[in-house]
């Protein structure tokens, strides 16, 4: 045993690659402060602090810039693929915490402990998005789950709810097991438990040949393939979603995903080269049953939110389909992806809780009839959002599709990608249903009022109006991001 | 004057949007001011389409040939993928610009009556504008794709909320049956583009003209299996548009839903798309699936015109009617292309142009009726002709046209078809020509019915046409008759073009 | 001791874990089959760390894994509390107002 000399240095240096991870951590506990201080009527500036958080954070983040900070012993690393995701997840988290402002007015959740979840939970995504080491990933993983356990679970009131949080989090905690007992299997084989190492050590043989090694990435893999909801391990996303208040829903699609495939990602474009004909073979079938799978589900589904959980699996097959084609497009393609889906998701989920007024049954497709004409800003946003995510021109739903099915060409999975660019067309028949029920079925009497948005809402509302509208439009900066990001990934 | 010259297909493209834009920054209740931007926004096009028709050079072919396009604008769009911004005008293009641009400016006076949610539905229009005027002037394939999916949301909802009884059933049949197309389109697009590079930069490109200049000699594209799998699902694409049977089934439907103006342009611009897809796309690239395809396409063609003939006798419904013979009269375009020859072609691209105008009429005139009886079934009228003579002429003209009556247009690009096809399908060309007599039986038949006869008293008291529905009309005829007595400055117009896209087909091994 | 004897265990851990998990329809059975996989993974993680590894990585991740274990229980109990609040059961077949 080597004795671990105190480096100050270096913990400083780690301090500050996790810079927007502590600022975020710090205004989780300053909300709960806080919370015990203000007075009843005073909790809405629980949110704005938390905004305030949020934003800081994100400055902090950009702060930090694109070079590569490696922080506790390369436990962490700050680097280009980092700071995408991580201003990706930040965005998700303030566009979120901006609804939340009139959500929570309506839906009771003015609580400290409500945003100071939200808050840690965001931060837990942030260390899985820079981990560099499987542990700090499942730790990353573990900090983000259990806020949002919770979180789904908040209206105590509601058998749903609870419902929704018992199977999630039965299930998520099953997979956490598979998670690390395949770490532990790899840690077993390899010696080591750092991303890095492991991919340098693929080019051995006799690791990848190592049937424990390959037991412990399959396991990972279930592990992985629950989070994101893969087909067949999908089954708790509908019930989550349905059940769980429908904010955290919109928070869970955007930037639950985008952490989980930030860690997928950082582990397959680095580890799966070596195995890749195996692996490969595996994450297609993956795809194609995810992708099939979600969509003909949601097909069937009468209740918005439902619709949107297994449109949320489809989506991930599509990504999953980038993954698969791995390489720089296809990384490129994922990160892409993950940003525009995070602003569509966020705003139709937005939408849809400025209508529905009740939980529960105010989400099914027949209680938007008629709300098109009768508000025509909010009809207008949300036949966006879901033109958007059935990945029709000119919305960036379409050129983060496009990227995706392209480069699976390009890697020669012509059949994944001819699958994929079916399914996308399949998916346009139920994300049109909302949109005719708005505007071409008759309109009831009592048309449900949407709440009148605050403004922060509706500013969060329009922010991904145009990021949805300007990265369809004026894709390509973003697009060198995200090839900057993975190409800083692979060197 | 300087920018609107180097902008000008840009601008005939985007102001329709722009004036979207400004719609719906009209507050609620002010209908007229709507109808009047509306007109505007899309009567600056028509005037830019004057201009560019002065303009066009019409001795240069442009088809594959990048220097001699017009009007070109070529900008990088999205570098990492090399797609470009790259608009420019041929003589392919050219008339199906003019077209578009009138069309809709008369489309919109002719909504001028719509009274239910206007803003939505004006403001829809423009956008549909905006991506049929993209679609004609895009030289870029991914341009051009966006453009088309961008006239399929308006035009979904132009149907679905503005149209007949059974529209929610139309509209989304038509929807699928075009994204079909969309698909298998992007799915040629794709592959079209990892297997090209542009010359300059080494990378991958979208750019049509380099398809043109490479896909007979470049990796995988080289395979003649290869070759017809692609030019198949891009014909499957623009056939479901043009429609060509047996993917027509959702035109009837959608027509007959829709309210009048995109009846108008749904039957007088977006069924051309299809076939100009296939000239502008399918045949430069793949001359020589196009050849070995050119019998089954022309027999495609003749099911077309007999088909659709004998439909639309079989029709009660006017509208249905009328719809039946864009069918038939789509086929000839299909014919004359097949055929492979400068006549053959040239008298497609006009038959594309003139039932452009014609039907265009044709659909005015059965929205003219409608608006006034409420029903458009054609035993349910019966000597109208003593009642709204001025009505009766506008519609025997139209019909007459469209039949082929020598002295308007749609004779000479008939005759053209047929004689350009004569050498290289006999008889196929007898069967089509058969064809003909089934066209003139179903029209004269629907004139006698509603015209001729005993009058009806329910429509004793039938008014006559107004002067706004005249004014959308009477330009229309006007061109009509004009190309019919002396078609060169049509035929000139696209001339070089289609037969240096003849040539291109034929010449290449 | 080898390392063997402790893989054999750990992985006898996992299978009665994951049968528990698959069998068991009560909420907070379902939970203790979870812990045991969990701490099949913790002895995976001491054992490797013991006899190969010079560093003390695994042990230290095994501290880590119980303190999240842990919290894990915590909110879980929390969550099958309201659920026994509400339904009176913890059985996870009573749960089954969300299907589709």
């Amino acid at each position: 045993m080597t004795p671990i000399a105190m480096d100050t240095g270096a913990l400083v240096r780690g301090l500050y690659c996790i810079l927007p991870e502590m600022v975020v951590i710090g205004t989780a506990i300053l909300v709960l402060l806080a919370d015990l201080l203000l007075p009843e009527e005073g909790k809405k500036r629980l949110c704005h602090l938390s905004v305030a958080g949020v934003a800081a954070a994100i400055l902090s983040a950009l702060w930090l810039g694109p070079g590569k900070i490696e922080g506790f012993s390369g436990m962490i690393v700050h680097d280009g693929m980092g700071l995408f995701f991580t201003l990706t997840i930040l965005a998700a988290a303030l566009l979120t915490l901006m609804m939340a402002t009139g959500y929570s007015e309506w839906e009771g959740t003015q609580k400290g402990e409500f945003y100071a979840l939200i808050l840690l939970s965001t931060s837990g995504m942030l260390f899985m998005a820079e981990g560099t080491d499987l542990m700090t990933v499942f730790l990353g993983l573990e900090t983000l789950s259990i806020p949002i356990y919770c979180l789904v679970g908040f209206h105590r009131g509601r058998m749903r709810s609870l419902e929704g949080a018992m199977k999630y989090f039965l299930l998520g905690a099953f997979s956490s097991g598979f998670f690390l007992y395949g770490i532990a299997l790899m840690y077993a084989a390899a010696g080591t438990t750092r991303i890095p190492v492991i991919a340098s050590m693929m080019r051995d043989a006799r690791l990848y040949g190592n049937p424990v090694f390959l037991a412990g990435i399959g396991l990972l893999l279930v592990g992985f393939a629950f989070k994101v909801s893969l087909v067949p391990f999908h089954m708790w996303t509908p019930d989550a979603y349905e059940g769980a208040p429908t904010l955290v829903t919109a928070f869970m699609g955007a930037a639950v995903k985008a952490a989980a495939f930030a860690a997928l990602l950082r582990v397959v474009l680095l580890t799966f080269p070596a195995i890749l004909p195996a692996m490969s073979g595996v994450l297609w079938v993956l795809a194609a049953l995810t992708m099939t799978v979600g969509n003909f589900s949601a097909l069937l589904q009468n209740n918005m939110k439902r619709m949107l959980a297994y449109s949320s699996i489809a989506h991930a097959g599509y990504i999953l389909v980038g993954l698969t084609a791995g390489g720089v497009a296809g990384g490129q393609a994922v990160l892409f992806y993950v940003l525009v889906y995070a602003f569509m998701n966020l705003g139709a989920f937005g939408v849809i809780m400025l209508v529905a007024q009740r939980e529960d049954d105010g989400y099914d497709i027949d209680n938007f009839a008629g709300i098109g004409f009768r508000y025509p800003v909010l009809g207008g946003l949300l036949s966006l959002f879901l033109v958007s995510l059935a990945g029709i021109p000119p919305t960036a739903g379409f050129v983060g599709k496009f990227y995706l099915f392209g480069a699976a060409v390009r890697s020669g999975y012509v059949g994944l990608a001819v699958l994929g660019v079916l399914n996308s067309a399949v998916s346009v028949y139920y994300y049109l249903r909302p949109v005719v029920s708005m505007y071409m079925a008759p309109a009831p009497e009592g048309i449900p009022v949407p709440r009148p948005p605050r403004s922060a809402f509706s500013f969060a509302l329009c922010a991904s109006a145009a990021a949805v509208l300007l990265l369809g439009v004026m894709p390509a900066s973003a697009l060198e991001f995200a090839e900057r990001s993975v190409l800083s990934l692979l060197m | 004057m300087g920018f609107i010259d180097n902008h000008i297909l840009s601008l005939m493209t985007f102001l329709p949007v722009l004036g979207a834009a400004a719609i719906l920054c009209v507050p609620r209740g002010k209908d007229d001011v709507i109808r009047w931007i509306a007109a505007a926004a899309s009567f600056l096009p028509l005037v830019l389409s004057v201009k560019l028709l002065y303009a066009f050079d019409r001795s240069v072919a442009g088809v594959n040939v990048a220097g001699q396009f017009q009007f070109v604008e070529h900008y990088s769009w999205i570098p990492s993928i090399n797609v470009e911004y790259f608009l420019g005008a041929d003589g392919i293009s050219m008339p199906m610009l003019i077209l578009t641009a009138l069309l809709s400016f008369l489309a919109v006076i002719g909504s001028f009556g719509i009274e239910k949610k206007v803003k939505g539905y004006m403001a829809l229009f423009l956008l549909l504008e905006t991506g049929m005027m993209g679609v004609f002037a895009s030289l870029d394939f991914f341009l051009f794709y966006v453009f088309w999916e961008v006239m399929l949301l308006p035009m979904y909802f132009l149907i679905g909320i503005w149209g007949g009884p059974r529209k929610e059933y139309a509209a989304i049949k038509f929807f699928l049956y075009t994204l079909a197309g969309s698909v298998l389109m992007l799915l040629v697009l794709l592959a079209l583009y990892f297997n090209t590079t542009n010359p300059e930069t080494g990378g991958h490109t979208f750019n049509l003209l380099h398809y043109m200049a490479q896909s007979t000699h470049n990796g995988w594209l080289k395979g003649f299996d290869v070759r017809i799998l692609l030019f198949l699902g891009l014909f499957i694409g623009f056939a479901i548009k043009v429609p060509l049977f047996p993917f027509h089934t959702w035109l009837p439907d959608a027509h007959v839903e829709a309210p009048t103006a995109i009846s108008v342009i749904l039957a007088g611009v977006l069924l051309k798309m299809g076939t100009y897809g296939l000239m502008r796309i399918s045949f430069p690239i793949f001359p020589d699936v196009t050849r070995w395809f050119a019998v089954p396409m022309a027999v495609i063609g003749v099911i077309n015109i007999v088909y659709g003939a004998l439909c639309a006798m079989a029709q009660s419904d006017l509208k249905k009617m009328v719809a039946y013979s864009s069918v038939s009269h789509m086929g000839f375009v299909m014919l004359g292309m097949a055929a492979l020859t400068p006549t053959g072609m040239v008298g497609g691209a006009m038959q594309m142009f003139s039932h452009g105008l014609i039907t265009a009429m044709l659909f005015f005139l059965v929205g003219v009726v409608y608006d006034r009886a409420h029903h458009r079934q054609i035993d349910g009228f019966g000597g109208l002709g003593a009642v709204v003579p001025v009505y009766t002429a506008f519609v025997s003209f139209a019909f007459f046209a469209s039949l082929g009556l020598p002295g308007l247009s749609g004779f000479i690009a008939e005759q053209m078809v047929f004689l350009g096809s004569f050498d290289v399908f006999r008889t196929i060309v007898v069967i089509a020509a058969l064809g003909i007599i089934f066209v003139a039986a179903f029209h004269l038949w629907a004139l006698q019915r509603v015209f001729l006869g005993p009058l009806n008293p329910k429509y004793a008291a039938l008014e006559e046409i107004n002067a706004r529905e005249v004014f959308c009309l009477a330009p229309l005829g006007i061109i009509v008759m004009y190309i019919g007595v002396w078609p060169m400055p049509v035929i000139s117009l696209m001339n070089s073009s289609l037969v240096h896209l003849v040539d291109l087909v034929k010449a290449v091994i | 001791m080898t390392l063997d004897k402790f893989l054999v265990v750990a992985a006898a851990l996992f299978c009665c874990g994951l049968y528990t998990v698959m069998t068991r329809r009560n909420a907070v059975a379902v939970l203790m089959g979870v812990e045991l996989i969990l701490n099949a993974a913790n002895i995976n993680f001491v054992a490797f760390s013991h006899f190969l590894s010079r560093v003390m990585g695994g042990q230290i991740f095994a501290v880590f894994v119980i303190v999240l274990a842990a919290a894990e229980a915590a909110v879980a109990l929390a969550i099958f509390l309201r659920l026994f609040a509400t339904t009176g059961t913890v059985e996870v077949d009573t749960a089954d107002q969300l299907k589709g």
